[in-house]
């Protein structure tokens, strides 16, 4: 996010998902398509179908790698030495797009020469991917002209994240795959509204649309707004929140988020949830977090309320309501404005589309979205929706960025260099432990786990393990095992797995009774606080031998029987 | 008339089509509806069941518009007598081994067959065939329902399986009369290479693949609910969907009771849902759901409260705390799972009622 910012000028997809299926070329990087986003994954196969080349850079045999052209098995963490390899490759072969360089963008000098340390040959000692693997997806992504990249927190959840994202930049910038159709640097959001919720300027650093809190001339703007002064000083962000919780901060306000399942290194933060004094949830459920609750607040869900949630390619859509929430549960914005109303404020809100008109006056790239807008877009060919930057109202809204030139005034080369993830193998703990979504769940599973259907298909916690691993531990497929990392640890299933890669251990994180970041490091990026979920060092040892004949296994195609 | 190179006429009209643009499409294109029942426009067309067929100048026979493709100065008649019989004897094939109690037939989605058959006035009389396709009757899935009875072979749902989805996990089998949607070893789905997306409950034009839930549920059938289009709450690509709410249900509160998918090319997951956008509802009414604010009391037990008690109690603590230590000893926890509006309300709380930018949510990256 923060990564895009300073590179492009916005922090989204550049493309549309509409124009994945015309891409000739598709790098998927730090993504499991087809379970954690699995309509993009539909878009991805219909291209592959057509003719399209599909490469995937993952540490993981995921599903997409079938039907790939190529499947770059990286080691995890080691992202940056590929990239920049690449980008080696296409300075090289004089592969790059040099009107694009001269005239949208700047500082590639530094860029070149970082690169020219990064050759094939030691990316292939380090990441693990064959050298000419290397220079043949180079070639290709600089020589196709529609090749877009698609990743998502494969990327991020490292204590380099933003580097990664910068030599992702780096590619495009350097290649010009940017401001045109089917191209570009795509990150597929998680969550339902991740772009939203950051257009909207839940961020300690962004007023809405990214206008910064420490630009006086954006604070003057909200003071007078709001009619009140405002903090000049940046927040913490999340991460940094819940490492100085007990010390720094004494109270929270949460809405919608379960932080002891989701919060890496779980157990430091719910010693020190106990040291602070007061802590407000504001939930549709009761979840881990709720147990440190001093006040309780029930929401609505999605079926109950309106207003909109943006997706990932910057597309304001509807939230419509369709029944009555349960009891005395109210929507999450009829309580916050109550709560605000009894501290004082003169919150006057009818119904969401005020609140959302209110927040466009503001912010000039939403300008000319509307609830009322949206709602004709149903009935006019095409699809429904309006994507942003929309500046007036008879502004078609726009399908991808940066079409008229960059929109930060310059695309910006950031050289990066490779730093090691923050905790790696040792004699102690020998194998790397990265953590992730399933198909069949999501998150912290309140809502998945309520459903019948989804834990027939996948009902308990288990890890990924390659038989080698498993064999030299003495574990046999399907045993109960226990995995330890220096922050605790959990009991799971043991799955022989090919999928992964010797050397690394792979954790659905969504089971309350085996919390996956109970073992996670809490280490995080430097610019975005995105803590460290894909590498940490980790150990198995066997507990009970297991029932073979029960097992369930999304990817048991890929087992050895 | 002198018709350009890319022109020919529809119906009397001329009209311009794109190159490789088959006559179905164009006739879409233009308004001009055409019926089908193996078609979807995400698949490939195969011509099987010969609802669409047309009449062309200079062809003897009539021809199928989902694969033939438009070439200049053709002559396509989509509406006339001789086709008009066609289709109806051809329903009235397809009729005599399908059910036709409205009634028993649309527990669960409405049925195009059905529709066609009336809306073409087929013969209902040309005697009756015991439907003899195999079902899976046993499979223990938790999803999807086949209803062999209902079957056209139409096989819109193999091939979305294996084109859209492309996991192959079912097929067609056997021949004839007995031609049916099967799995390798007749497995479960389960254990297939399944993913549950249900795309073949949403192609199937007779609800022979229907959704299992509704109906072991005595849930309405699908044309007495109401649909409201709403954006699905999981991942964050933004699939449109359509809750499909009983508004009696649920002591007059409504109910969800099914997820179905808006028509192909109207949004942007262009009528596709996975498992968890199609099936993964029931939290919805759980009856885990909080119905009352809850507050926490002297011994540390979380009592129910009002609504009045607990806003005082939350905006004393915070407030208390803010006092004691300054504001930035706040930290305000916004959610990517609520609205825009919602997002907006929390940082201006933050910001704007207690002069912090603490306030942050879980996914910045």
């Amino acid at each position: 996010m923060a990564g895009l910012v300073n590179t492009f000028g916005a922090g989204a997809m550049t493309n549309s998902i509409g124009e994945i299926r015309d891409a000739d070329f598709l790098l998927v990087i730090g993504s499991n398509t087809s379970e954690a986003h699995p309509i993009i994954a539909m878009e991805m196969k219909r291209a592959v179908r057509r003719g399209a080349t599909l490469v995937v850079a993952d540490p993981r045999a995921i599903w997409m790698t079938s039907i790939a052209e190529k499947h770059l098995q990286l080691k995890p963490g080691t992202d940056v030495w590929l990239l920049n390899a690449m980008a080696h490759v296409i300075i090289e072969e004089d592969l790059i797009d040099h009107k694009f360089i001269a005239g949208q963008t700047e500082n590639f000098d530094a860029v070149k020469q970082t690169v020219a340390d990064y050759t094939p040959e030691q990316a292939e000692q380090i990441t693990g991917v064959p050298a000419d693997v290397i220079r043949w997806t180079a070639r290709r992504y600089a020589s196709t002209a529609k090749a877009g990249i698609y990743y998502v927190l494969g990327i991020t959840e490292h204590s380099h994240g933003t580097d990664n994202v910068y030599a992702l930049s780096n590619l495009v910038l350097m290649t010009g795959h940017l401001g045109k159709p089917s191209s570009g640097l795509n990150p597929l959001r998680g969550q339902n509204n991740v772009q939203g919720a950051n257009d909207a300027g839940a961020s300690p650093v962004f007023y809405p649309g990214y206008q910064r809190v420490d630009d006086p001339a954006a604070r003057a703007k909200y003071e007078k707004s709001w009619g009140v002064s405002l903090s000049p000083t940046p927040g913490l962000n999340l991460n940094q929140m819940m490492k100085t919780t007990g010390n720094k901060i004494k109270a929270f306000y949460v809405m919608g988020e379960d932080i002891l399942l989701s919060e890496p290194n779980v157990l430091h933060l719910e010693r020190a949830l106990n040291n602070i004094e007061f802590l407000v949830i504001q939930e549709p459920f009761l979840n881990e977090t709720s147990r440190f609750a001093d006040v309780i607040f029930p929401a609505a869900i999605y079926a109950e309320k309106d207003g909109v949630f943006i997706n990932s390619e910057r597309r304001v859509q509807r939230v419509r309501k369709a029944v009555q929430p349960p009891g005395e549960a109210l929507a999450d914005w009829e309580i916050l404005v109550q709560f605000a109303n009894r501290c004082g404020a003169d919150w006057n809100f009818p119904g969401p589309a005020e609140i959302y008109n209110e927040m466009v006056k503001d912010v000039p790239r939403f300008a000319g979205i509307s609830h009322e807008r949206i709602e004709q877009t149903q009935h006019v060919p095409g699809l429904s929706g309006i994507q942003w930057p929309c500046p007036g109202a008879n502004h078609p809204g726009t399908k991808y960025l940066h079409a008229d030139g960059v929109l930060r005034g310059k695309g910006l080369f950031q050289a990066v260099q490779y730093r090691p993830s923050m905790e790696l193998p040792d004699t102690d703990y020998g194998l790397i432990l990265s953590t992730g979504r399933t198909l069949y769940h999501y998150n912290s599973a309140t809502q998945t786990r309520r459903e019948q259907g989804l834990s027939t298909k996948q009902s308990e916690a288990y890890i990924e393990i390659h038989p080698r691993d498993a064999q030299k531990r003495s574990i046999a497929h399907g045993d109960r095992v226990q995995v330890k990392t220096r922050r605790g640890s959990v009991h799971v299933r043991a799955f022989y797995s090919r999928q992964v890669r010797s050397g690394c251990i792979w954790m659905p994180f969504h089971f309350k009774e085996a919390r996956a970041n109970i073992l996670t490091n809490d280490v995080g990026d430097s610019i975005t606080g995105t803590a460290e979920y894909k590498v940490c060092a980790a150990e198995v040892t066997k507990l009970e031998t297991g029932k073979k004949d029960t097992l369930l296994f999304p990817g048991a195609y890929f087992v050895e029987r | 008339m002198k018709l350009a190179r890319n022109q020919l006429t529809l119906n009397g009209k001329t009209v311009s089509f794109t190159d490789g643009e088959t006559i179905l499409t164009l006739a879409n294109r233009m308004g001009v509806h055409i019926p089908t029942l193996c078609h979807d426009p995400r698949l490939d067309p195969v011509g099987a069941c010969r609802m669409c067929l047309v009449e062309v100048t200079g062809f003897n026979r009539l021809v199928p518009a989902c694969t033939q493709k438009a070439t200049p100065g053709m002559e396509v008649i989509t509406e006339n007598a001789r086709i008009t019989r066609h289709r109806q004897t051809l329903l009235a094939l397809y009729m005599t081994d399908h059910p036709q109690d409205r009634n028993a037939v649309e527990k669960g989605a409405p049925n195009q067959l059905l529709d066609l058959a009336e809306q073409y006035q087929a013969p209902l009389n040309w005697g009756r065939m015991l439907p003899i396709r195999s079902a899976r009757d046993d499979d223990r899935n938790p999803y999807i329902l086949f209803n062999a009875d209902l079957c056209i072979s139409c096989a819109r749902c193999v091939r979305y399986c294996a084109e859209v989805e492309r996991v192959s996990a079912i097929t067609l089998a056997n021949r004839g009369a007995s031609t049916t949607v099967a799995t390798a070893d007749n497995a479960s789905l389960l254990d297939t290479s399944c993913e549950m997306c249900g795309g073949c409950i949403d192609v199937c034009p007779t609800g022979a693949m229907t959704e299992k839930m509704p109906l072991t549920r005595n849930h309405k059938p699908e044309r007495e609910l109401r649909k409201v289009r709403t954006t699905c709450n999981y991942c964050g690509v933004g699939c449109q969907i359509d809750l499909n709410v009983d508004d009696i249900a649920n002591d007059g509160r409504g109910m969800v009771v099914k997820i179905t998918s808006p028509p192909p090319g109207t949004t942007v997951n262009d009528g596709n849902l996975c498992v968890k956008g199609r099936f993964a509802y029931d939290f919805i009414h759980h009856p885990d759901r909080l119905t009352q604010p809850l507050v926490c009391n002297e011994n540390g037990e979380l009592q129910p409260t009002t609504w009045d008690d607990a806003l005082e109690k939350a905006v004393n603590g915070l407030q208390a705390v803010a006092k004691r230590y300054g504001a930035d000893a706040l930290g305000f926890v916004s959610s990517s799972r609520c609205t825009v509006e919602e997002n907006y309300l929390m940082q201006k709380l933050a910001r704007a009622v207690f002069h912090t930018n603490n306030v942050h949510q879980c996914a910045a990256t």
